[in-house]
């Protein structure tokens, strides 16, 4: 529990300290909108890696939930 | 035609300066109304143009086939989306997987064949000598379907709610999942923040065998209990940022607790011998009424808490998007991973990609992991041969092609190399088990068709 509060330490500090001074203006976002931009551009491909790697390693989310599912781990 | 009605609008703008807030409104709408036809369209056509209302379907066809007849899948995915006024959404999710093939037991190559007791425990299976056991009557369905709903809440909020369930021939998994997000900085920040709960159930034929028992003869079912059940809690928290106008960066803390029966009813630890080699039950059955050697049952913990950090950046330069990504997790069970994720995504052509994929993965071992159970010693309170609890590497290298039909809609296909290998430590190696194959590398192939269509 003290390495979740640690890290989410790390990440409000981030937050506070260093991205009011980013980003664009609104008219600024054509690149931004592409679909190829978007976090998860393939959504369908994202969900069968993840399921690939939770059923043959120990590590599971981080980009999204991890938890359960299949009885292949 | 377009100029009168404009016109028309306009004197009734004049006309109306006095007018009623109701008034007015309707005032707006007339202008509006003369603005689109000036356009040549509707007013209702540009509402819908602009939120593109409908469906759309998101599908792709997988085969993932592993080497040495091991597990192979066959996997249909749909993930359906519904978008309706005012940013809401529906995503309705649809898998189905058609499994089979073999799958490591746990157990080790010897220099002589080895029988063993199905998880079933109404057969044995033999492995020939030299070889690595697999237990082959690895066939199963497997179905899973997911449904959230999207939406803003007021200008800065939306959240996202969901339910996913999914069921094996023994195993059944039910979920829920949340998540709430709020932009700032002129929306160039987006704090997240989510929990999933999941209730899953294992009920396997002949029952869950329980922890660091003996592998039995057929029909005796003395150390089976009926089903297991395990939960599990996931908690996330996301900032987004822009950095730039073609620089977008993710930073997720996640932290996971999974309590309930966390072992593998499947797979086993062979007991051996000073030299290292699996002892032999005795006096010894035919091969036809149980296990050749003595082998336990794997036995786990019964909780597990893993914390996960993952960072992501996108990079847009002259057309080509740079995406990669990085993954730590550490959990309680000893286990530390790291996962480094890139993809190059190069236009070839106004309509066409390629993108090349690289993954590397590596992860420390379980503290319970044990190749095997040397004879003599107490049987340790955990213990795990399962190669997915060891120290090993992982590369993922592939290719995927994309391109536009001529109706507009998305097609790609991608074809990927997975190939696990195992680092056992010398320590852990025990006689004639030095310079043995004990955990053959794993080789899997990845080849997915995507269709995308709608609206």
């Amino acid at each position: 529990m003290r390495i979740g509060i640690l890290m989410a330490g790390i990440l409000v500090f981030g937050v506070l300290s260093g991205c009011s001074s980013m980003g664009v203006e609104p008219w600024e976002r054509d690149i931004l909108a592409k679909e190829e931009m978007q976090l998860t551009a393939d959504p369908i491909e994202a969900a069968t890696d993840d399921h690939i790697y939770f059923s043959k390693e120990a590590s599971s989310g981080g980009r999204g939930f991890g938890g359960g599912g299949c009885g292949c781990n | 035609m377009a100029a009168v009605v404009l016109a028309a609008a306009v004197a009734a703008a004049i006309k109306g300066r006095a007018m009623s807030q109701r008034n007015r409104r309707s005032i707006t709408g007339a202008l509006a109304a003369a603005t689109c036809t000036l356009l040549g369209t509707s007013a209702t056509e540009s509402v819908q143009a602009q939120e593109e209302l409908g469906w759309d379907f998101n599908t792709s066809l997988l085969y993932y086939g592993e080497d040495d007849d091991r597990v192979q899948d066959i996997s249909f995915k749909s993930l359906s989306t519904r978008t309706y006024v005012d940013d809401r959404y529906l995503i309705l999710g649809l898998t189905v997987d058609a499994l089979t093939g073999a799958s490591p037991n746990g157990g080790l190559p010897q220099s002589v064949p080895q029988t063993f007791t199905q998880p079933s425990g109404k057969n044995t299976f033999t492995t020939p000598a030299g070889e690595l056991p697999l237990e082959d009557a690895y066939r199963d369905t497997r179905v899973a379907l997911t449904a959230n709903w999207e939406q803003p809440l007021g200008r800065l909020y939306a959240i996202n709610v969901g339910a996913s369930a999914s069921k094996e021939f023994d195993y059944l998994h039910l979920g829920l999942n949340a998540r709430i997000s709020r932009d700032f900085n002129n929306r160039n920040t987006t704090v997240s923040g989510g929990f999933a709960v999941a209730f899953d159930e294992i009920d396997p034929i002949g029952g869950v065998p329980t922890g660091l028992t003996q592998m039995l003869p057929v029909g005796d079912l003395s150390n089976r209990r009926g089903s297991e059940s395990k939960d599990i809690l996931d908690v996330i928290l996301g900032v987004t940022q822009v950095v730039s106008r073609n620089f977008l960066v993710q930073l997720n803390y996640s932290y996971s607790d999974s309590s309930g029966y966390l072992s593998d009813p499947f797979k086993i630890v062979t007991l051996v011998d000073a030299s290292g080699d699996a002892v032999r039950l005795l006096p010894p059955l035919p091969p036809d009424q149980g296990p050749s050697h003595i082998n336990y049952f794997e036995h786990r913990p019964d909780s597990r808490s893993k914390h996960s950090l993952y960072a992501q950046g996108k990079y847009y330069m002259d057309g080509k998007v740079l995406d990669a990504s990085y993954r730590y997790m550490t959990d309680d069970w000893e286990i530390d991973s790291h996962t480094l994720d890139m993809r190059l995504r190069w236009p070839v052509g106004s309509d066409k990609f390629l993108e090349p994929h690289l993954r590397y993965y590596s992860q420390t071992a379980a503290e319970f992991y044990q190749l095997s159970l040397p004879e003599g010693d107490p049987l340790p309170e955990f213990v795990s041969a399962d190669h997915r609890m060891g120290d090993f590497d992982a590369i993922t290298a592939g290719l995927k092609f994309g391109w536009k039909t001529g109706g507009g809609n998305d097609m790609s296909a991608r074809l990927e190399f997975y190939r696990q290998t195992s680092n056992v430590s010398s320590g852990q190696l025990i006689g004639n088990q030095v310079g043995r194959d004990n955990v053959p590398d794993l080789n899997a192939i990845i080849f997915q068709f995507g269709y995308k269509f709608g609206k």
